[in-house]
């Protein structure tokens, strides 16, 4: 195979994968000195405010933090999602969607547990959520929310989520090269159409 | 007054970029107006994001669209538009087309599809006709765009080999993944034709293209390295270096207009500002993808062309074709392969690069005798993490999987297997429910009507398709796949469009004549896959490619 190669074996071992990290299974450090680095990060100011503080617990309700999982806060989840709907080229349904459910989901949390979801057992937030799921509404909303964090697991660090590519350590992803500059984002292309 | 140019050539992929740059090369002076903006190898990254999930590449469907009609449970034809049920059928609105986006799959077409009717006779429903050209008459083009766009290969004689004037490929093979060792010895042992999938990548550095850097990341993905034989990279560059081409890009022409006598005058078109403007030329040039081709003529009505131009036979939108088949996939687990194998089942970048063309054609009473088979190519599954990851939110009942569940499930998504896939070619056969018209209610962002498309298909597609399936599904099994499944239906790849403006002897039953210039417009061409009659059983676009050569070199006698 490598004969038809006009790159050196070892180059061409390390692009297919054969070295390097893809024969390292998931390393719990990364994980930890993720977490190291993110308690010395301080929150940007709209991550204060309710609705973002709401969606946060949400996120990581629908997607918790275990000792070898990185959950919602791990992948930057949040920041991605905010930096994703607040972007002026975003779908705006999606943003009002998201806010709007906020205010079903402290409704039901209030019927149940005459509080906020955010002021919420872990065990009660799960059974808000499992409620949730159960109408279509609800069901649409959580898909949505899971969407967004899915791509954060995922997506190339430099749109805010998946930090140092730990979504991509954990599920042992190859990802593709050259990856984006921040002003060759989708949205950065984007303008060129107009 | 406005400069006249040579040839105005609307759209810039596969049946744009040939006309150009063999029009450029031989000193006239061209115009390409294009949709979409002008995107380059540094604008290309390995961006999910970019590529797959939001709109760079294709317009905004509240801002451009089609209306789909099919049928519903009655068998009545109901509209939808496509902003409302999501289905894409734009492929790449930008300098060098969805060609910027393809995988390059390249595969001739064989002499039996340029005599479709003759060879197997017709079918009820379907309108099949031969083609006013023979392979042979294409078989130059197919060998020049081996050179020009840049095709990577190695014949393999076969039985359902077509006939090649030069011996082989110009380029070497790509790099192979270690599945297609293991696919060889399948197919040995059950007496099939592994073949080499050539392909439209180039494996060594060709002018100022790199050669492919396997990233694994190509089909659906802009190439950054230039390999990828766009229309852009391998031939656009090209003739705009030659000081003779003028691409302008956030062109949107709307109306070509045509005088007294039945000639185009003008391409009317927005430009970036969405400022009206007009380009005049002696001969007009239509690529912009089959869709679009036919509702930009049935747009362009005038004094000679009440119905729109080139539709004094109400032929055009006609016989619209996709790709008949479907697709299948096996998983190999790598909990039953020692540690070396799956190591080499993991690796990510090279290609599969093998299919099948064993029923390329099919002798067999079960299917009725003598019938049109189609290709099988095989591939590993697509590399995009966001979309298989979503995959995982929906269980089996389509209720919402979240939490552990679902974390669960991505690690085992992601980790426990690889997975070979197979696409299945078949012709789409041409039938009155299958064309484009415009759409009386919908319009564009500029208040045209857009394009709608009718998307029935014939019975007989999904027997040929079904016929292979059972085959390709035994490959995979032979290989030792587990979990083999397929889905093969009449729903249409819009990825995979021709038709619409077939050619043909008859002006009555036809759009173009052999050169691919309309019957009763002198100085109009389409260039893109818009010409083909009936569409083979293989992927378009190399057949594209060619074709367009061959106009262009009609162009240029026409010229002189």
């Amino acid at each position: 195979m490598t004969s038809r190669m006009n790159i050196g074996r070892r180059e061409f071992m390390t692009r297919m994968g054969l070295l390097g990290s893809m024969a390292i299974s998931f390393p719990r450090e990364a994980l930890a000195e993720l977490r190291q680095s993110n308690t010395n990060q301080p929150l940007p100011d709209w991550a204060e405010e309710p609705a973002w503080k709401t969606i946060a617990e949400v996120q990581e309700t629908i997607f918790p933090a275990g000792e070898d999982i990185p959950g919602a806060s791990d992948i930057g989840a949040a920041i991605y999602l905010h930096k994703a709907i607040e972007n002026p080229n975003a779908d705006g349904e999606d943003r009002d969607y998201i806010f709007r459910g906020i205010g079903w989901l402290d409704e039901l949390a209030q019927q149940r547990y005459t509080k906020n979801y955010i002021n919420l057992s872990e065990k009660q937030k799960e059974k808000i959520i499992a409620e949730t799921v159960q109408t279509s509404a609800g069901r649409k909303w959580v898909s949505l929310l899971l969407t967004y964090l899915l791509e954060a697991l995922l997506c190339e660090p430099v749109y805010g989520g998946n930090p140092n590519g730990i979504g991509w350590k954990w599920l042992e992803h190859q990802p593709g090269y050259p990856t984006p500059a921040a002003d060759k984002t989708w949205d950065q292309l984007l303008q060129r159409r107009s | 007054m406005n400069k006249q140019y040579d040839v105005c050539i609307i759209g810039s992929g596969a049946g744009g970029g040939p006309v150009a740059l063999t029009l450029a090369r031989a000193g006239y002076s061209v115009l390409i107006l294009e949709k979409g903006p002008w995107f380059t190898e540094k604008d290309f990254y390995k961006d999910e994001l970019a590529c797959c999930r939001r709109s760079v590449y294709t317009p905004k469907l509240s801002e451009e669209q089609h209306v789909i009609e099919d049928t519903d449970s009655d068998g009545n034809w109901i509209g939808q538009p496509t902003s409302d049920s999501g289905w894409d059928f734009w492929n790449g609105n930008l300098v060098g087309g969805s060609s910027n986006l393809m995988s390059g799959f390249f595969y001739r077409l064989k002499p039996e599809d340029f005599r479709l009717l003759s060879e197997f006779g017709p079918i009820k429903g379907a309108n099949v006709v031969d083609w006013p050209i023979s392979y042979e008459d294409l078989e130059p083009y197919y060998t020049l765009v081996e050179t020009e766009v840049g095709v990577s290969g190695r014949f393999t004689d076969h039985p359902r080999a077509e006939a090649r004037s030069s011996k082989d490929f110009p380029y070497p093979a790509t790099a192979e993944h270690p599945v297609s060792e293991k696919f060889d010895r399948a197919c040995q042992s059950m007496g099939l034709y592994s073949l080499p999938t050539p392909r439209a990548i180039l494996s060594r550095p060709k002018g100022g293209r790199r050669s492919c850097e396997y990233s694994g990341y190509c089909g659906s993905y802009g190439c950054s390295s230039g390999a990828k034989g766009s229309s852009r990279a391998a031939l656009l560059d090209q003739a705009v270096a030659t000081g003779n081409c003028e691409i302008k890009p956030l062109s949107k022409v709307y109306k070509l207009t045509s005088d007294e006598k039945g000639k185009v005058v003008s391409a009317d078109y927005y430009d970036a500002s969405e400022l009206k403007q007009s380009i005049h030329a002696k001969i007009f040039v239509v690529a912009c993808q089959a869709i679009e081709t036919s509702r930009l003529l049935l747009s362009s009505t005038g004094p000679k062309h009440p119905n729109g131009l080139a539709n004094n036979s109400r032929q055009v939108g006609k016989n619209l074709l996709f790709s008949a088949g479907g697709a299948g996939s096996g998983d190999f687990d790598y909990s039953k392969m020692d540690s070396r194998e799956s190591a080499a089942m993991k690796i990510r970048g090279p290609f599969v690069n093998r299919g099948l063309q064993d029923w390329y054609f099919i002798d067999d009473p079960a299917l009725g005798g003598r019938v049109k088979g189609g290709t099988v190519d095989f591939l590993l599954r697509h590399p995009n993490a966001m979309s298989k990851a979503m995959n995982a939110k929906w269980d089996d009942n389509d209720d919402l999987v979240w939490g552990r569940a679902l974390q669960k499930k991505l690690k085992a998504i992601f980790t426990e297997n690889q997975t070979l896939r197979y696409e299945i070619f078949c012709d789409w056969l041409p039938t009155d429910d299958c064309f484009v018209s415009l759409d009386d209610a919908v319009n564009d962002k500029w208040g045209s009507p857009v394009a709608k498309v009718r998307i029935g298909y014939h019975q007989h597609d999904l027997k040929v398709a079904h016929y292979i399936n059972e085959y390709a599904m035994k490959v995979l099994s032979k290989m030792g796949a587990e979990n083999v499944r397929s889905s093969i239906s009449g729903a249409p790849p819009a990825n995979l469009v021709a038709g619409g403006c077939r050619f043909g002897n008859d002006p009555e039953t036809s759009v173009l004549n052999a050169d691919c210039r309309a019957h009763d417009v002198e100085n109009l061409y389409v260039s893109d896959g818009s010409f083909m009659p009936t569409g083979g059983s293989v992927p378009y676009t190399w057949t594209i490619y060619a074709n367009a050569f061959r106009v262009a070199d009609r162009i240029k006698e026409a010229l002189c």
